[in-house]
């Protein structure tokens, strides 16, 4: 199942060049194969410094190779170091790789990296919406790098000069002449060591693209239209056992007992496998439902657990002291200035309800010090060997297969699934897949914290703003992954992920924010843009609130206070102007019927939309959904759109639909019916313009998400309805 | 089963989990099992079906279909024409795919009643599926887009 790479770590002597680019040792004959060493680069720099320093990131930042490019006489595969979840990063790496390689996009083959293949698992994580931007310009050079590799050779082969020739469409042309040499005949024709090129090749420049820029058919997508895509509930070996393990039935509640009961003697069942000190039971079994029912006949006793429900958790969430972040001018004289305007804001705890919920395959070889091999749908590689090997011992040798996600939004990050199937296949001798029920990944997930935002302004006479206070409450989102002492994180007094969004972009003569981080008895931590949608929720609906009280049309009012000079504020003017074209600003609606605008930055991403609603069939209906994205440069238009619309149905589904309820301890919302999600009828047209001309790419999986509820909220109030402060909004 | 007859070990099972795990065909995926989501969706007899809310025993002998098959294959199994609901998802892709045997199947049922369906019947038909990436506007093209294919071939 591994292929003929798997051993790329062991096998390579990789030889490091000056550019430090890795040549595969075992490339001579008829294959080409180079590496591409790098750090990670994180996207948010000063978090991942912030929590090196202390301990909580990884280890080490991994310096290892990202990116491996083999070329052979069939052709070129390109192994990717990110994973895909459905966001098209594969498409758009290949299209990266196709620009400088000189061949089609379509024609690269494209192979999901994992350790396997010697990748170290933290090389993998893929998050932030950093995957492009981070790895843009490094497989471009390296790309570039390994195409003068096969000039220099073509040239000795040809006896021209590689001056003259010129890479294109897969192969080299010999100026001035009609000789072609295909690159799979160059390398097959080869032998000997590869010659380095002697200098860096230059890059081709963004108005000669012929590959990024350009909507590429998805690479993954023909196997997914078939049925053939293996995604993590997909994963098989022969002989493969289905598992199920104990889950606690309420927040922290812990295992004290547990007995087989009638577990063992029912149909199809294999292995009953009780490890107390590890808190762990489960079984074994030949089909999945049985293993699920003999899961339900184990008598397992737990400590009671936590009883809380979902007013206590929004109780505990609730702004009113805490760290001060920001203090500029006096907020005190500005508020006791012009005319005063306070609201406050609430968004619920919400689930990521992607559709393949979590699972896991291993295998693991017996014996104390036995290899386990994993096929995981999971973010998050690093994490999930760790915590195999801290569950069956640091010795073992853990080889992790990362599957297609089908969905994830943050939630597949390091996985108990992977943990239990080990710990199953262990006992049980044979490989074990281990699949959640719905009710089982909606009750055992970690949740987008709730949010408690207290806006305090004034505006003055002129219509410009005096002042604004901003106090805001948040349940933990990276403190709760991140394992660092309380204390610590109270001391603190915020999360790094709460600050996404959390600053107003407006040139204000006063600027007070306050903070406040909670550690809940409910599980929470990162869904889609961290903080960035609740805390645009309240900041985008608080200026329209200003605006309003400054009798000021929404959009002018945030011009107005948008810096001329401060660069992301000129984009954020770009697209706010362009999304209002868009949607035909200003142009009057019949009566029950309004717009509302919003716009947000995150990860280099700056967002404007415009939502319109109508409300004169008695209910809250949006209409359609502007969009403007400046995102730098485009690689996949396709793909970039089908990103942008993806986080507005998310952001639209939170508006409009999603909470998660919270009884005696336990997640009561737990399945579509319950926790109903959008669906195609409550979709309006979503319309995407990208309006950034940049020389490269910024992050697109999260920052649209950023303004949907504020807008959809905005346009409530300019149909005349209620000004509403809570999600999901019900007018 | 895709023009082919299985005896089945485990009938008093939901088809769902047949079909995946006793016949490996994994391309009908789970995703809520109270029949809300359509990630399992199937045809049965031409029509589309929850696999997650029947028995294998209760489908008999009627002809099932899935994602694996509706391409057009060779004597070596081997794709040789996508089915056009699929080459019109080829064209305009959605994001994860798991959501996919809903929109896809119900199409596929949709356009062999009505090779010209309309907006209207194009959302109604795939209104019963989820898709939690957000791709409905792109869904509703596809169809539209199949439905000019299917005419056209």
């Amino acid at each position: 199942m591994t292929g003929p790479y798997e051993s790329y770590g062991r096998r390579l002597r990789r030889r490091a060049t000056r550019r430090r680019l890795l040549i595969g040792a075992g490339a001579t004959v008829g294959a080409l194969v180079v590496g591409v060493p790098l750090a990670v680069e994180y996207g948010r720099p000063a978090l991942a410094e912030w929590m090196l320093g202390r301990g909580t990131g990884p280890a080490e930042i991994p310096e290892s190779s990202l990116v491996w490019f083999e070329l052979t006489g069939d052709g070129v595969t390109v192994y990717v170091p990110k994973i895909e979840m459905g966001q098209g990063v594969h498409t758009a790496l290949a299209q990266i790789a196709a620009e400088e390689l000189r061949v089609p996009p379509e024609r690269l083959a494209v192979v999901q990296a994992d350790t396997a293949r010697g990748f170290p698992a933290q090389t993998l994580f893929t998050f932030g919406s950093t995957s492009v931007a981070s790895l843009y310009t490094p497989i471009r050079e390296a790309a570039a790098a390994v195409r003068e590799m096969l000039a220099l050779e073509a040239a000795r082969q040809l006896g021209v000069d590689a001056k003259a020739l010129t890479a294109a469409d897969g192969a080299f042309q010999v100026s001035g002449t009609g000789r072609r040499l295909a690159y799979g005949e160059v390398i097959s024709a080869h032998s000997g060591p590869w010659q380095e090129p002697p200098k860096q090749p230059e890059l081709r420049p963004v108005q000669e693209f012929t590959s990024i820029g350009r909507s590429a058919p998805r690479v993954d997508f023909r196997a997914k239209l078939l049925g053939e895509a293996v995604y993590g509930y997909d994963a098989r070996l022969p002989d493969m056992g289905y598992g199920a393990y104990a889950v606690p039935p309420r927040f922290g509640a812990e295992l004290l007992d547990a007995q087989p009961g009638d577990a063992a003697g029912m149909p199809g069942v294999q292995q009953v496998v009780i490890d107390l000190p590890a808190g762990f039971a489960g079984v074994v079994a030949d089909t999945r439902t049985r293993a699920w029912a003999a899961l339900n006949a184990l008598r397992l006793r737990w400590s009671e657990g936590s009883r809380t429900d979902t007013a206590a958790v929004e109780e505990q969430v609730t702004a009113s002291h805490g760290v001060v972040l920001r203090r500029d001018g006096s907020i005190s004289r500005a508020l006791a200035e012009g005319t005063r305007v306070e609201a406050a804001y609430r968004t619920p705890l919400a689930a990521h309800a992607h559709l393949e919920p979590l699972a896991a395959l291993a295998r693991v070889e017996p014996g104390a010090g036995g290899r386990v091999e994993l096929w995981v749908p999971t973010q998050s590689p690093g994490s999930v060997v760790e915590d195999v090997r801290a569950a069956l011992g640091e010795q073992r040798e853990v080889v992790l297969h990362v599957t297609q996600l089908g969905g994830s939004f943050g939630r597949k990050g390091g996985q108990h699934l992977a943990v239990a199937a080990a710990r199953l296949s262990a006992a049980a001798g044979r490989p074990v897949h281990v699949g959640w029920t719905r009710d089982t990944d909606m009750r055992q997930g970690f949740y987008r914290p709730p949010t408690h935002t207290v806006m305090r302004g004034s505006v003055g006479t002129d219509g410009r703003i005096r002042g604004v206070e901003q106090v805001t409450a948040a349940g933990d989102i990276i403190w709760a992954v991140a394992g660092l002492p309380e204390p610590v994180r109270d001391l603190l007094g915020f999360d790094p992920g709460g600050l996404l969004g959390l600053f107003l972009p407006y040139e204000l003569p006063a600027y007070r924010l306050v903070n406040r981080r909670e550690q809940l008895p409910v599980p929470t931590g990162p869904w889609r843009g961290l903080g960035l949608m609740p805390n645009t929720f309240a900041l985008e609906s608080f200026v329209d609130e200003l605006a309003e009280a400054a009798g000021a049309d929404p959009l002018e009012f945030r011009l107005a206070h948008l810096s001329e000079s401060d660069p992301e504020a000129r984009r954020l003017r770009t697209v706010l102007r362009t999304a209002a074209q868009m949607a035909r600003w200003g142009e009057p609606l019949p009566p029950g019927r309004g717009r509302g605008i919003a716009c947000s930055g995150d990860v280099g991403t700056v967002v404007a939309m415009v939502a319109e609603v109508d409300l004169s069939g008695g209910r809250l209906r949006v209409t359609g959904m502007d969009v403007a994205v400046d995102c730098g440069l485009v690689v996949n238009p396709a793909g970039a759109k089908l990103q942008a619309q993806g986080s507005v149905v998310m952001g639209l589904s939170s508006a409009l639909r999603e909470e998660l309820r919270i009884e005696d301890g336990q997640v009561v919302s737990d399945n579509f019916d319950s926790y109903p999600i959008i669906d195609m009828a409550s979709t309006p047209p979503i319309r995407v313009t990208f309006t950034g001309d940049g020389e490269v790419p910024q992050g697109m999986g999260e920052p649209v998400i950023g303004p949907v509820p504020a807008a959809v909220a905005n346009a409530v109030r300019a149909a005349g309805g209620p000004r509403l402060r809570t999600l999901p909004l019900r007018p | 089963m895709n023009g082919r007859s299985h005896p089945i070990e485990h009938a008093d099972e939901p088809l769902l989990w047949v079909l995946r795990d006793e016949l490996g065909l994994t391309g009908t995926h789970y995703g809520c099992g109270i029949g809300a989501c359509g990630c399992c969706t199937v045809l049965v007899a031409g029509e589309p079906v929850r696999s997650c809310q029947v028995t294998a025993a209760s489908v008999g002998e009627r002809p099932v279909t899935t994602m694996e098959g509706l391409a057009e294959r060779g004597p070596d199994g081997q794709v040789t024409a996508l089915h056009p609901v699929q080459q019109a998802f080829l064209e305009t892709p959605l994001q994860c795919g798991w959501c996919l045997p809903g929109h896809i199947l119900c199409a596929v049922a949709l356009l062999n009643r009505n090779p010209a369906p309309d907006e209207a019947a194009i959302a109604e038909a795939a209104q019963p599926n989820l898709c939690r990436c957000g791709g409905y506007n792109t869904i509703k093209a596809a169809v539209a887009r199949a439905a000019e294919l299917a005419r056209s071939s």
